[in-house]
């Protein structure tokens, strides 16, 4: 590439990404004005520029209803089930990447069965397991089941993540008299924030966004997540259009900030471990 | 030595295989057992053998769900695929505020079903939605896309694409990045066109990771419920009605656990021979 | 675990649904009963109900409601839930349906002694004619009427004063004027391909002396006076009165398309005006009861009721709970202004409803004329639900708003309905 020819092809690229990313984004760009129109002027008409743009949606949305009930019950599952989810794949992909055998590559394979296992088979029957633990409408019902479902995905990012990282490491520790679980935390685990930040962030995202399974365990208002507290807002009797925007537009923050922070420091590679036995 | 450090991974993958057999496999034969009986979400009913499973042979509503099931992931994994590959081609060059932009082309992905689909629908919903406005400037007729089941369809096509594009965008864009760029230089110096390069280096060496992304892909969107539940709940008349849709209406709406829980057997049989056949073929080449 | 927000919102029905949560009375000797509503109409109804419940609280101090709004959204699984994990409320108010069905799983608790004690004194006289009995099933009643949610054909005065079209009074003169007032951007009649666009098939059968089931409970999908209502449907849809985005709507966008004006009739709840602006509410009128092919006139309406849950561990405070929520629920409609009409005669000489021109004109011609889905058949029965439910008769109001043929659509519909009635 001639230097010449650089900043004005840079320059072009530029433009088009920036027009392509805008056109793709236009429902989502549709949607955050709409949040700042009332209810009466999103109906009134499809204007796109708010004609009389106003906060009050927001206002109303945080002060009167229940959605920061909704935001906190999401936060705590996503967190939660985060947490579990690192640590059950961390181990698990530490143990793929490690160790070979029959009994992993068994394992392996039925990371890939629960992935496609359609989640809609275990509604019934874990509903009556958590009836008997009493987890209905309790958020623990909730991040179990997003725990499991996250499990093969996380794993097989793990492993691959693992797989980069050279044996020579744990072994030089093992030599020092470490066991393997001390070689694990001491000399892989620091090496692994890339790889966790990549884990956690995804796992974090999914949960936070899943709206099926938190609808069918979490029917209680005051134990609704978001994505099903949202849902109410589309009522039988009355579409309230300003407050389902600016919901809309709020729920997107956190995830959109933790991804526009945290990116940087993610390895994104590591799906192609996975469905390899 | 050794017998210890057999049990060793054992260890490793207890809290997994816990979970694991807690969320899926009791659900998994106890779905199976609903499947053999005729019961509700009340009550578990009389057993009734395969009769669920015959039924479900018989009925037309099934086959054009798994139909549609796989027109929809078919459609989806090229779509996102194509998408997905060209952006990642765009970004994979030297741009200012990349990183801005790599999470910009992510948010069809990182916003809730919901919200996207409450902008989508808000988009084309009827003759004065944006989407038809445009269409008028362009002097075409307004389509009313929900109202119309091949429109409908689309419609459902167009958002899944649009929600999965991202995530294949990020690993193929880590795919790009990490191909040496010695290849090209090896290329460069033979006199092979752009194109050519493309074709005889990037490609091959995205391969396995394209590979992997279609069959997860493929997975993920037979199993989809949010997308058609929340766009279309499976119309105009169960036009965009998938096999998950189709599982859920019989267990929530109607109320027949047995046949609900069949159908969901029923994909899972399907997802996993796919897998088999796939894996096979890999391992083959 | 309940936020106490403490400020009443006047927008929004999520907020209504918060400020319902009262916080925790204080506790000794006191029964707390746990009371369900569904949300009968705009942000005002729960409101009102709301400050119901603190009055009977105020005047019942060893009783305690706890009253909780429920959005009408994927409701059955709200309440299937609930009671599969044994937190059922002591009573609710519901679907027209609810009650059977719900009873055929063993959920509801019948109440028997109190429709004898309302018997008694008299009281049940002031329900409308037949509600009570309706709510008889397997020899038990099974829930006690309070509103009766009936469909009506609405009309906008503007549109039909502009065009100097009188109202029609039977189906041809409606078809005639539909066509009529379709011109530019402005279509005859709104509807919806959804729940409430399949209440158009219901209401047009029942109109023409038709229904679902005759009195036998049986299907009768395919007689001739149900073909013949769905084929004038059809017809309205074939003249291009219909908007042809109706199939993908839903119940909002065919409302609005209505109070703005972009279509003349509509088919809804006598509580459409009320969640329109004054000036909305000025242009719209009520037809007469329409006339179908063969003179019939009637159209669907469910008797939605009052029912315990089995689940209960204070029924008789419950009943004296029911008891006082229905007679002094008026509240409901003079500042709720609940959707569906009262169940009881008395409400009727309120203001609320004689200084209404549309609301008396309902009462006195809509009312006695109500049949429910299952018209010809006495009583409900739990098949009833799960047919409005299941999303058959939906599609079947998607292909008509399509242009599709009725004939085969409706032998189809038959053939999904009857394994579903099973």
């Amino acid at each position: 590439m001639m230097a010449g020819q650089a900043k004005p092809r840079r320059t072009l690229r530029f433009c088009a990404v920036t027009a392509i990313a805008a056109a793709i984004n236009a429902p989502v760009i549709f949607m955050v004005m709409n949040a700042f129109q009332t209810t009466e002027d999103i109906n009134a008409s499809h204007d796109l520029i708010p004609a009389h743009p106003t906060l009050a949606n927001f206002v109303f949305l945080l002060a009167r209803t229940v959605y920061v009930t909704f935001f906190l019950n999401s936060g705590l599952v996503a967190l939660a089930s985060t947490v579990l989810t690192l640590i059950a794949a961390g181990l698990a992909g530490y143990a793929l990447s490690r160790w070979k055998g029959r009994l992993l590559a068994g394992y392996a394979r039925v990371l890939l069965m629960v992935q496609m296992f359609p989640i809609i088979m275990a509604l019934i029957p874990l509903f009556i397991i958590f009836r008997k633990l009493g987890l209905i409408n309790h958020p623990a019902s909730v991040i179990i089941v997003y725990t499991a479902v996250h499990l093969p995905f996380a794993t097989w990012m793990f492993r691959s993540f693992f797989d980069s990282i050279p044996r020579e490491l744990d072994e030089a520790a093992l030599v020092d008299g470490c066991s393997r679980l001390q070689a694990f935390r001491r000399v892989v685990l620091p090496l692994a924030g890339p790889g966790t930040a990549a884990v956690a962030i995804f796992s974090f995202l999914l949960s936070y966004n899943e709206f099926f399974i938190a609808s069918v365990f979490l029917r209680d208002e005051g134990m609704m997540t978001v994505p099903v507290g949202v849902q109410m807002f589309m009522q039988q009797y009355a579409t309230d259009w300003g407050s389902l925007m600016a919901a809309a537009t709020v729920t997107m923050v956190p995830t959109f900030l933790m991804f526009l922070f945290v990116q940087k420091y993610v390895a994104y590679g590591g799906v192609e471990g996975g469905v390899k036995g | 030595m050794k017998a210890r450090l057999d049990l060793l991974p054992f260890a490793f993958l207890l809290p997994s295989i816990a979970l694991i057999g807690l969320v899926i496999a009791w659900p998994l034969l106890t779905g199976i057992d609903y499947s053999l009986h005729a019961g509700t979400m009340l009550r578990q009913g009389r057993f009734v053998g395969l009769d669920n499973y015959t039924a479900l042979m018989g009925d037309e509503d099934f086959w054009h769900a798994l139909r549609f099931s796989v027109v929809f992931a078919v459609a989806n994994v090229v779509g996102a695929y194509l998408l997905g590959l060209g952006i990642a081609l765009l970004m994979n060059a030297d741009i200012p505020g990349r990183g801005f932009f790599r999470v910009a082309f992510l948010l069809p992905w990182i916003i809730p079903s919901i919200v996207s689909v409450v902008s989508w629908r808000w988009l084309v919903a009827d003759a004065n939605a944006p989407v038809n406005l445009l269409l008028k400037l362009m002097g075409a007729n307004p389509i009313y896309f929900l109202s119309s089941d091949a429109w409908a369809q689309v419609v459902v096509f167009a958002v899944k694409i649009w929600r999965s594009f991202p995530f294949m965008m990020l690993s193929l864009l880590a795919g790009l990045q990490g191909i040496d760029r010695t290849l090209y230089e090896a290329t460069a110096i033979d006199g092979a066109s752009r194109w050519q390069s493309f074709l005889y280096v990037t490609m091959p060496q995205l391969r396995n990771v394209s590979i992997v992304l279609c069959i997860l892909m493929t997975i993920w969107t037979i199993n989809d419920f949010e997308t058609p539940f929340l766009i279309t709940g499976g119309g105009p008349s169960y036009a965009t009605e998938n096999l998950i849709l189709m599982a859920f209406r019989y267990v929530f709406v109607r109320n027949q656990v047995g046949i609900g829980s069949a159908v969901s057997f029923v994909t899972f049989i399907i997802l996993t021979g796919l897998a088999l056949v796939l894996l096979r073929r890999q391992r083959e080449s | 675990m309940a936020i106490d927000i403490g400020l009443v919102a006047r927008r929004g029905l999520i907020a209504c649904a918060l400020a319902s949560m009262l916080a925790a009375a204080p506790a000794r000797a006191q029964t707390v009963l746990n009371f369900w509503d569904m949300v009968w109409g705009p942000p005002e109804y729960s409101e009102t109900a709301k400050k119901l419940v603190d009055r009977y609280n105020a005047e019942n101090p060893k009783i305690q409601v706890k009253y909780r709004a429920v959005p009408w959204a994927n409701w059955y699984q709200t309440y299937v839930t609930a009671i599969g994990a044994g937190t059922a409320p002591d009573l609710s108010t519901g679907a027209g349906y609810q009650p059977v069905q719900l009873y055929d799983q063993g959920a509801i608790h019948p109440i028997d002694d109190l429709v004898a004690e309302l018997k008694a004194s008299g009281e049940l006289d002031d329900f409308l004619p037949g509600t009570v009995e309706r709510l008889k099933y397997d020899g038990h009643y099974v829930s006690l009427p309070w509103a009766v949610d009936i469909r009506v054909w609405l009309y906008r005065k503007d549109l039909l004063a502009a065009a100097k079209i009188a109202p029609p009074t039977n189906w041809a003169e409606l078809r005639a004027a539909a066509k009529a007032l379709t011109a530019g951007d402005k279509y005859g009649v709104a509807a919806s391909g959804d729940t409430g666009g399949s209440h158009y098939l219901y209401s047009l059968m029942v109109n023409n002396g038709g229904g679902l089931f005759d009195a036998k409970r049986t299907l009768t999908v395919q007689a001739p006076r149900n073909l013949e209502a769905l084929e004038f449907l059809a017809g309205i849809v074939k003249d291009g009165s219909v908007s042809p985005a109706s199939a993908g709507y839903d119940s909002a966008g065919r409302r609005r398309a209505f109070m703005l004006g972009q279509a003349a009739f509509i088919l809804d709840g006598p509580g459409l005006p009320d969640s329109g602006t004054p000036e909305a509410r000025e242009q719209i009128g009520v037809l007469p009861p329409l006339s179908g092919m063969h003179g019939d006139k009637g159209t669907v309406a469910w008797t939605n009721s009052i029912m315990v849950y089995e689940q209960t561990r204070h029924y008789a405070e419950t009943k004296d709970f029911l008891k006082w929520w229905s007679r002094n629920q008026k509240p409901l409609w003079t500042e709720g202004h609940a959707g569906p009409m009262p169940a009881r005669m008395s409400f009727h000489k309120d203001p609320y409803f004689k200084d209404s021109a549309l609301r008396s004109f309902i009462v006195e011609n809509y009312l006695p004329l109500g049949k429910t889905t299952g018209a010809n058949a006495p009583g409900i029965f739990a098949a009833l639900n799960a047919l409005e439910g299941d999303g058959v008769m939906q599609s079947l109001t998607q292909e008509i708003l399509q242009g599709k043929d009725v004939g085969p659509g409706l032998a189809k519909a038959e053939g999904k309905l009857k394994t579903i009635v099973q």
